[in-house]
């Protein structure tokens, strides 16, 4: 299941995967661009605005109703946040041509649909309908106020918040509160012109027929000027470790350990740090699960997850209040354990097996074909499923402890109920 | 094995074995994953049934789920661990009505399905292992109890119904866990996991033959008692316990739900219809296409999480339908509204050919998720509903049935209201 990468002008690539093995047509959009706060809200707007209407569909009941007579056509608009690169994502669906009645046309008419929501919004040359801009700020704000609904979510976002605060990954890819009270409509609608107009779009196809669609796209796609050229994470060294414990009304208390891996996409220790990651979290047979879980029964959920653009590496548990030191402490004694070399032979063979078996399974989905190239358009480096897995099949235990011996303890984040009297108090 | 021909064209083969197990086979040319799930006919609403020579038993909320935790356990270790020597996933899930194990993996499918028969066939509860699991759903059920979705859920069920079980958590109450014991488990065990109440659905490049004889050459007799179980459900009166029930939590905004409570009266393809039938009906309220939805969106009364659904079974029906807002008191008014106006003005035959489209298409790219077409499968087999006739249904069903539904359905005598507010910060 590889693409084939055509070149559309300067800036745009158009990458094909040609197959009869799914019943659906998927079609995915990436304009990538550096995370700053200045742009990130505006840009985070975009998903939110796109879907009220377009020019040839200006509600979003119009387009609702379009994608339904496309029998099930499903289009969505997101951000994405890899390392300090801000994506804007456009997808599309729909059922495969050749299972439709008139199934050609539909798929013209469908891809072009696709590129007018996208495109071409609703309103003027200048501006998005005011209306729809106004009510869209705010559910922007609704979106970013409610983050603290989801617990797991929230402290997950509070850490890098707190750990990255003077780096551009520590902006949340929604944006944030104050930038947003500030947004014009023109100065959005400026930004989203220049994003179609200047920024490296990758457009991703996974069907049949896709030299019609390659044709069609070619005709859209507008040839752009110049590129901007973006910016990869610099590396931070920790100075001394961080305790942060934010209260707030809850049942479970969640513990969030922020390392620095050191290491990113395009070290040659990536690949060990994955399988150091997989032995450490990353599966029901990982050290945290046994050990949290399964043996102190201290946990439903524990587990560990790279970031690996930016060079991190999180620890998240959800808990009862009273046994936060003695989880901190056996999990702290878990990466201790892999950094000492204290793998075992099936440790490291099933960790490999499961994320080469992780790895394998995406051919059965596009959207998981096309998400995992995101890293390798951000870094510039590609790399086939084939390679992938050859690189995690040559990794060998003392590649592991190299690997894991980088990894350095930045800050760890309790987020909890506030405590009651006669509780006793946390240490740093 | 018998045939059936899928709308996608692909052929679905299904069989039942001598010992009463149901089997579903659907290959997947080109596929690199298999995909396995393991099923009983067995829920957190099953906790009131017969059992040999004991008679009627009542085991507390929780069971079904707590028995999901612990067939992972085996006597020399853990299930994970052996499922991870393929690099396979292997999870559970436990629903009111079904209780379903499964695995994916790229290899060593055949020993994997083995493994994923032996593990559900051997249950190994200890008084300590079982009291060790407490804990861990402990925390399962508190993290739940942070969910906003999940709260105001139970607090609608358990507003909504007086008796019938579908009220209670699917993981029970914390001290239901508690309190429950080795020989429950195992009394649960011994009635619903015979093989003529389950079902087994492998997808996957698989060939139909080889698979189905593999299983037949592994799955277990069963030595313990059999035959058809006697399950009981509490008569549910036609009133609901309270019509507007609110509580807070430490949200951002509040959110409303609102529950219709229906009679389970559909069996077989009726149910099918009817689930058909239904989500039309919430299309037409809550589905982007839907006038409504613009109005409510555009005067703010509702945002993107507003939306509705059906759920059924033999043993009970309701509708939910809910969103975030600012103004729980002005949606509901609201919806009062469009719901009158949709039972007293003729339906729109465009808006309802339109909307089954969508479910036509729908329905086809369904066929390329294994996990969504297994299930589904097996859910209609417990059921007895005839899924291979989903499309044939769809194309039948007429604008006057839709209209029927909604005159019908939306009973607000059986309705209950749901409201979780912020908490008031000092």
């Amino acid at each position: 299941m590889n693409f084939v990468q055509c070149n559309l002008g300067a800036g745009v690539r158009l990458h094909m995967c040609e197959t009869d093995k799914f019943k659906s047509l998927t079609c995915k959009m990436f304009i990538q661009q550096d995370l700053q706060t200045q742009t990130a809200t505006s840009t985070a707007l975009i998903p939110f605005l796109v879907r009220r209407g377009s020019q040839e569909f200006p509600s979003t009941l119009q387009i609702a109703r379009e994608l339904e007579y496309l029998y099930a056509a499903d289009f969505s608009s997101d951000i994405l946040k890899i390392g300090e690169r801000q994506i804007l994502e456009f997808y599309f669906q729909m059922v495969d041509a050749t299972l439709l009645p008139q199934g050609e046309q539909q798929l013209e008419r469908g891809l072009r649909t696709f590129w007018d929501i996208a495109t071409n919004p609703a309103g003027s040359s200048q501006a998005f309908v005011e209306d729809y801009f106004i009510q869209e700020k705010h559910s922007l704000k609704q979106e970013l106020e409610g983050l603290m609904n989801e617990k797991r979510a929230y402290a997950l976002n509070r850490a890098t918040a707190l750990m990255c605060a003077q780096e551009p990954f520590g902006i949340y890819k929604y944006g944030d509160l104050d930038t947003l009270g500030k947004l014009e409509n023109s100065q959005v609608f400026e930004h989203f012109q220049s994003l179609w107009a200047h920024y490296p779009l990758d457009i991703f196809l996974v069907g049949t027929n896709l030299d019609v669609v390659a044709n069609l796209f070619g005709q859209l796609v507008e040839k752009r000027a110049e590129i901007q050229k973006l910016k990869l994470p610099k590396r931070i060294q920790v100075v001394e470790p961080r305790f942060v414990e934010e209260t707030t009304e809850m049942q479970q208390t969640i513990l969030i350990l922020g390392y620095r891996t050191n290491c990113s996409y395009l070290d040659e220790d990536y690949y060990p740090l994955l399988v150091g990651n997989g032995i450490l979290g990353g599966f029901p047979h990982s050290k945290l699960f046994m050990n949290v879980r399964e043996k102190a029964s201290l946990a439903y959920y524990v587990g560990s997850s790279i970031e690996g653009s930016k060079g991190l590496l999180t620890i998240n548990a959800g808990i009862n209040g009273e046994n936060q030191e003695r989880t901190l402490q056996i999990i702290q004694e878990q990466l201790r354990a892999i950094q000492q070399g204290d793998i075992s032979g099936d440790e490291l063979e099933q960790t490999k097996r499961g994320l080469i078996s992780a790895m394998t399974s995406m051919n059965d989905y596009p959207g998981g074909i096309i998400d995992r190239n995101l890293m390798g358009i951000i870094h510039g480096e590609m790399r086939s499923i084939d390679q992938v897995i050859e690189a995690i099949r040559q990794v060998h235990k003392e590649d592991v402890v190299r690997a894991m011996e980088k990894v350095v303890l930045d800050t760890t984040y309790v987020l909890r109920a506030p405590r009651q009297e006669g509780d006793s108090h946390g240490t740093n | 094995m018998e045939q059936i021909r899928l709308p996608t064209g692909e052929k679905l083969y299904q069989d039942q074995l001598a010992n009463g197990l149901t089997v579903f086979i659907l290959p997947k040319p080109q596929f690199l994953r298999t995909y396995a799930v393991l099923s009983t006919n067995y829920g957190s609403i099953d906790s009131q049934f017969k059992i040999p020579k004991r008679g009627l038993v009542e085991v507390p909320p929780g069971i079904a789920h707590f028995l999901e935790h612990k067939l992972f356990e085996e006597e020399d270790g853990n299930a994970f661990d052996r499922f991870a020597q393929w690099g396979a996933s292997v999870n559970a899930f436990t629903s009111y009505t079904q209780t379903s194990y499964l695995f994916s993996t790229i290899e060593g499918w055949q020993e994997a399905l083995i493994e994923l028969i032996n593990f559900v066939n051997n249950p190994y509860l200890t008084e300590e292992n079982v009291e060790k699991e407490k804990g861990i759903i402990e925390q399962e059920l508190r993290m739940y109890e942070d969910h906003p979705d999940h709260r105001i859920h139970s607090m609608l069920l358990e507003n909504l119904y007086h008796a019938n079980p579908v009220r209670i958590d699917i993981g029970g109450t914390v001290e239901s866990v508690w309190a429950i014991t080795v020989q429950e488990l195992l009394g649960c065990y011994h009635t619903f996991y015979q093989p003529s109440n389950m079902a087994l659905a492998v997808v996957g490049d698989v060939n139909p033959e080889e698979t189905l004889s593999l299983i037949r050459q592994h799955y277990p007799t069963w030595e313990h008692g059999q035959g058809a179980i006697e399950r009981f459900y509490p008569q549910e009166p036609v009133s609901v316990v309270h019509p507007w029930v609110e509580e807070t939590l430490n949200i951002s905004r509040p959110r409303y739900l609102l529950g219709f409570k229906h009679e389970p009266k559909w069996q077989g393809e009726e149910l099918l219809r009817q689930q058909i039938i239904m989500s039309l009906v919430w299309r037409l309220v809550a589905g982007r296409s839907s006038q409504f939805f613009e109005d409510l969106y555009t005067s703010n009364l509702v945002n993107d999480s507003f939306g509705a659904s059906f759920s059924s079974s033999p043993q009970f029906a309701y509708s939910i339908i809910g969103s975030e807002t600012e103004k729980p008191e002005r949606l509901h008014e609201e919806l009062s509204k469009i719901i009158k106006k949709l039972q007293t003005e003729p339906l729109s035959t465009t808006d309802i050919e339109r909307l089954k489209r969508r479910i036509y298409g729908g329905h086809l790219a369904s066929y390329d998720s294994f996990e969504y077409v297994a299930n589904r499968l097996i859910s209609h087999h417990f059921s007895q509903t005839p899924y291979h006739r989903f499309l044939e249904l769809v194309r039948d069903v007429k604008v006057e049935e839709v209209q029927t539904a909604l005159n019908t359905e939306l009973d607000w005598d059986r309705s209950t209201v749901a409201v979780l507010r912020p908490v008031h910060r000092s």
